[in-house]
């Protein structure tokens, strides 16, 4: 009996559950093809039920179910003709949502000029055939993390608005899930369209939205029986029973963060293989490189972004190193942020509870055992939600051209740019931009002035890249994105005195905020400002610190490690120079800016003369590429320091400051 | 404009030493993109492509092979000389080779065993890494190499940018590219995990196990693989060692776990001269 909206008067079936025959789910696939979309869904390949383009309900993995366990899976023929009688296999519906590999923009270059043609959104209209509660659970942190922040990922909202999702109420389950405590499941209770669950000949069958309402309404459906009713929700029951409750999730933010230096990393780093399986098979991890692609002649590049791994040992490098050198420094921080810092970030785990990172580790490791035995179960109350409102990304990069270039020191160059984003005129101290030549990777730059029409980059040619930018003539054409990152807190110098402590090319970032002070000194207390170098040549901005000096009402205190015989002032590191400053700490606020190294020692020399914690202020490095909180490398606890910093007290920061392998 | 390329028009040479010509080939493959190619590129010599040649000097020199006589230490050393950016290409110039094997055999019962007239053989007891002898400064991977990183080395030549070799294992080409991992579905033993990514996870792609051609990646913890496959696996010691011992043997930490497992034919405990590792000059 075919039940319609009108057969039925104003209240359809939708209100109760209903039954569709097993050999009538072919209606539910054809009426969604015939509104266009691709049907994603399960099916039998290469040993294995993947997600994948399917036709009918011919391609779904009828009688087979799975066998899983740490590092195992093996297809098992079932003794009956169930369609959904397995539990969740190697491909997540992220392959769909976050496809592991998008072209961003096309750079070319012809002559001076560079331009940046953002890729088009290419977003098919698909149907999801079998999302499981974990998996809804997924798509949820998903929508938190791309969507539900400061910034969005226009290419993760385009796909995932308007997939219409008809998921399954687990009716199995493996060794390997762990749903119950992430408590993202069994049973499916939102964030669907349509749900079904699997029966011996049939399903019970519900809507969860009004398009899945629409749906039903067009199906053979007939009532279901009390006894259907009973029995499907028994058997959900059946499920979470078996699973059980593998980890304690409440307190666990609280209990693993405790634990940073627990023996147990180290263990675990001996037999994990870093291989990054476990971050890829994960249906929210997010993380992502832009890989770059030219011809031969240079002038036409095309940039795409790929799935990456905070297991890679490349992933948290920068010039100088990695900030996550060692094994268990990445294994640490793939867990602590699936479990902890994740709640801090977007008010959520990171972890539904699936069971793919310990199906799919090669080497068979249980993130269950692994937080039982780093962070055992004690009571805590768990950290409260941040979800933070909707904003748009900075747009894609814009070229500007270069107006003026000047040599600093040695292999150091400041290009003063024009005709940039209208954006950056509002920017602030502190901030940066991601700046770009086709063919090359984007490095995040501080910005160390602000004209009227442009702004200052001052850049040290040290890797390909940054001499590329280092040797920029007059007319050049380079691309911008920002400005991104927080600012120095200006405000809170209103009326104080300020101490800002340097070296090198680190007074780049502080520059502006001279600036700024300059351009309105009565706000301000003392400022005065500690400098050093390697040698003489090695200063920066050789006449501004004369003119701050002598003009500005700066006080300027100079050291190099090594003098030349054209110098009279001070020699020795930075810190040494507070030995003869007097100040009155009370009311005293700092910024530094430098190795983190300098920063820690300078912050230690503070503190010890009375300055507190919340009134230092570092900038930190970090590896950058969307400079946005997006792509995951720039991560240190709680923060993405591109987007939460890179400014930061160390108040805020708290341990983490100067943490190894953070 | 601003960039620093290697030169306007590089000069390129391709030599090999002891190899199969493979990696050669793959350059000459690349039909699609050789006229552009020679277009922004000299290629003063290459033997195998022309008889026309020339000792240099090269802005970009390619070499393939491996050090295996005692004439290729000096000649591998002068060509150094000659060559202001050396690229060393495939498993041979990288590792040693397939035939960095003999490293564990006796290199003297494998001569007479093979020719009639081991005295007119003049190999060394060991073949191992270009970069054993001379400083090398980019190298491609592979048995034989891929060539989209080629393609890629040489644009990122012209260009004067750094080439992106993706330093990470070949799991992660298997995920980003949907292939079920082979291990975990199958129970094949796979080196993927510990074997620096490049050739687009072509094995696991036809459902059989990586064998390590890349060679190890960045801190590779093929300990912690080894021990994995022969406890879950329960599989002998020797199996497992022979896992490691393909066309990059004789690169660490490979090496070590060849030399600890066994798996060459003729075992670790039967080598002479101070061990499987014993210098070559111990023996010429």
């Amino acid at each position: 009996m075919v039940m319609t909206s009108s057969g039925r008067g104003p209240k359809p079936i939708a209100e109760g559950p209903a039954f569709l025959a097993r050999a009538d789910l072919q209606v539910l696939l054809d009426l969604l093809r015939e509104d266009g979309r691709t049907l994603i869904g399960p099916t039998l390949d290469a040993g294995a039920i993947v997600y994948d383009e399917i036709a009918s309900v011919e391609d779904l993995p009828r009688g087979w179910g799975d066998e899983q366990g740490p590092g195992r899976y093996r297809v098992r023929r079932r003794s009956d003709e169930r369609l959904f009688g397995y539990v969740v296999g190697p491909t997540s519906w992220k392959k769909w949502t976050f496809p592991s590999l998008i072209p961003l923009t096309k750079g070319t270059r012809d002559g001076h000029r560079v331009s940046f043609e953002p890729a088009p959104i290419d977003a098919p209209k698909l149907a999801f055939l079998g999302v499981r509660a974990c998996e809804l659970a997924a798509l949820g942190v998903q929508d938190r993390v791309l969507a539900g922040g400061p910034f969005t990922d226009p290419d993760f909202v385009a796909r995932r608005a308007g997939i219409i999702v008809v998921a399954v109420q687990c009716t199995t389950s493996a060794p390997t899930c762990f749903c119950t405590s992430m408590g993202t499941g069994p049973e499916v209770t939102s964030g669907y369209d349509l749900s079904l669950t699997e029966l011996d000949d049939g399903f019970l069958v519900a809507a969860g939205s009004r398009v899945g309402r629409d749906l039903l309404e067009r199906l053979p459906l007939r009532p279901a029986s009390a006894t259907e009713q009973y029995g499907a929700a028994a058997v959900v029951a059946n499920v979470r029973a078996r699973i059980g409750d593998p980890v304690t999730a409440d307190g666990l933010h609280d209990r693993l963060l405790a634990q940073l230096d627990h023996p147990r990393w180290a263990q675990v780093a001996e037999r994990c293989i870093t291989c990054g399986n476990c971050t890829l098979v994960c249906p929210t991890c997010f993380c992502t490189t832009v890989s770059q692609s030219t011809d031969l002649t240079g002038d036409h590049a095309l940039s795409e972004r790929i799935w990456d791994s905070c297991f890679s040992p490349g992933f948290a490098k920068v010039a100088g190193g990695s900030f996550r050198s060692r094994p268990r420094d990445r294994y640490r921080q793939w867990l602590t942020h699936k479990f902890a810092t994740w709640l801090d970030q977007f008010g959520t785990f990171g972890c539904t509870g699936c069971g793919r990172c310990i199906t799919w580790c090669p080497v068979g490791i249980d993130v269950r055992e692994e937080l039982n035995a780093i962070a055992p179960a004690v009571s805590l109350a768990p950290e409260a939600a941040i979800v933070e409102p909707v904003a748009a990304a900075p747009n894609d990069f814009v070229a500007a051209r270069v107006l003026a270039t000047r040599p600093e020191t040695p292999g150091t160059v400041t290009l003063s740019l024009t005709g940039t984003d209208p954006a950056f005129a509002r920017g602030s101290t502190g901030q940066f931009a991601m700046v770009a030549l086709p063919g090359f990777p984007p490095l995040p730059i501080s910005i160390s002035r602000f004209l009227p029409d442009g702004i200052e980059l001052t850049i040290r040619g040290a890797g390909p890249a940054t001499k590329a930018l280092a040797g920029l003539q007059i007319g050049d054409q380079v691309g911008l994105r920002g400005p991104l990152g927080n600012n120095w807190p200006l405000d809170r110098a209103v009326g104080r005195d300020l101490v800002i402590v340097t070296g090198g090319i680190g007074l780049a970032p502080l520059r502006p905020v001279i600036h700024a002070i300059i351009a309105d000194r009565r706000r301000y207390g003392d400022v005065k400002l500690f400098y050093g170098a390697r040698t003489p040549v090695d200063l920066h901005y050789r006449d501004e610190l004369e003119r701050w000096s002598k003009q500005d009402g700066i006080d300027v205190s100079l050291t190099v490690d090594r003098a030349g015989p054209e110098w009279h002032g001070r020699v020795g590191v930075v810190t040494q120079l507070f030995d003869q400053a007097v100040w009155d700490a009370s009311n005293m606020i700092a910024f530094v800016c430098g190795p983190e190294r300098m920063m820690q020692a300078t912050a230690t020399t503070l503190a010890g003369r009375g300055v507190p914690a919340s009134r230092i202020y570092v900038t930190l490095e970090r590896h950058m590429e969307c400079g946005i909180g997006l792509c995951g490398h720039c991560q240190m606890g709680k923060y993405f320091v591109c987007r939460d910093g890179p400014v930061f007290s160390i108040a805020q920061l708290g341990d983490n400051f100067g943490r190894e392998g953070i | 404009m601003t960039h620093a390329p290697v030169a306007a028009r590089p000069r390129v040479g391709v030599v090999k030493f002891a190899s199969c010509d493979g990696c050669q080939l793959t350059l000459l493959n690349l039909e699609d993109e050789l006229l552009s190619i020679v277009e922004h590129f000299e290629i003063v010599d290459f033997p195998e492509a022309s008889s026309s040649r020339s000792a240099g000097p090269y802005d970009v020199l390619f070499v393939e092979g491996s050090v295996s006589e005692p004439a290729h230490v000096e000649r591998i050393v002068e060509l150094r000389r000659r060559a202001r950016f050396l690229v060393t290409i495939g498993a041979c110039a990288t590792a040693g080779g397939i035939q960095a094997l003999r490293n564990w055999g006796d290199h003297d019962a494998f001569r007479a065993s093979v020719y009639a007239h081991p005295e007119f053989i003049h190999s060394l007891a060991k073949s191992t890494p270009i970069a054993e002898h001379v400083p090398v400064d980019a190298e491609l991977r592979g048995c034989p190499i891929d060539p989209g990183q080629l393609v890629e080395l040489l644009t990122a030549l012209t260009t004067g940018r750094r080439p992106q070799l993706r330093d990470e294992s070949v799991c992660m080409e298997c995920k980003r590219r949907g292939v079920v991992c082979v291990m975990v579905s199958k129970g094949i033993p796979c080196l993927g995990q510990v074997t620096q990514t490049g050739c687009g996870a072509i094995c696991p792609r036809y459902g059989r196990g990586c064998y390590g051609c890349f060679g190890p990646r960045e801190q590779a913890n093929a300990a912690g693989l080894a021990r994995h496959l022969q406890a879950a696996g329960d599989r002998p010691q020797e199996e497992v060692g022979r896992l490691f011992a393909g066309f990059t043997a004789y690169s660490e930490p490979f090496r070590s776990m060849v030399t600890d497992l066994g798996g060459t034919r003729t075992g670790r405990r039967e080598t002479v001269d101070g061990g499987p590792l014993g210098d070559n000059d111990a023996r010429h």
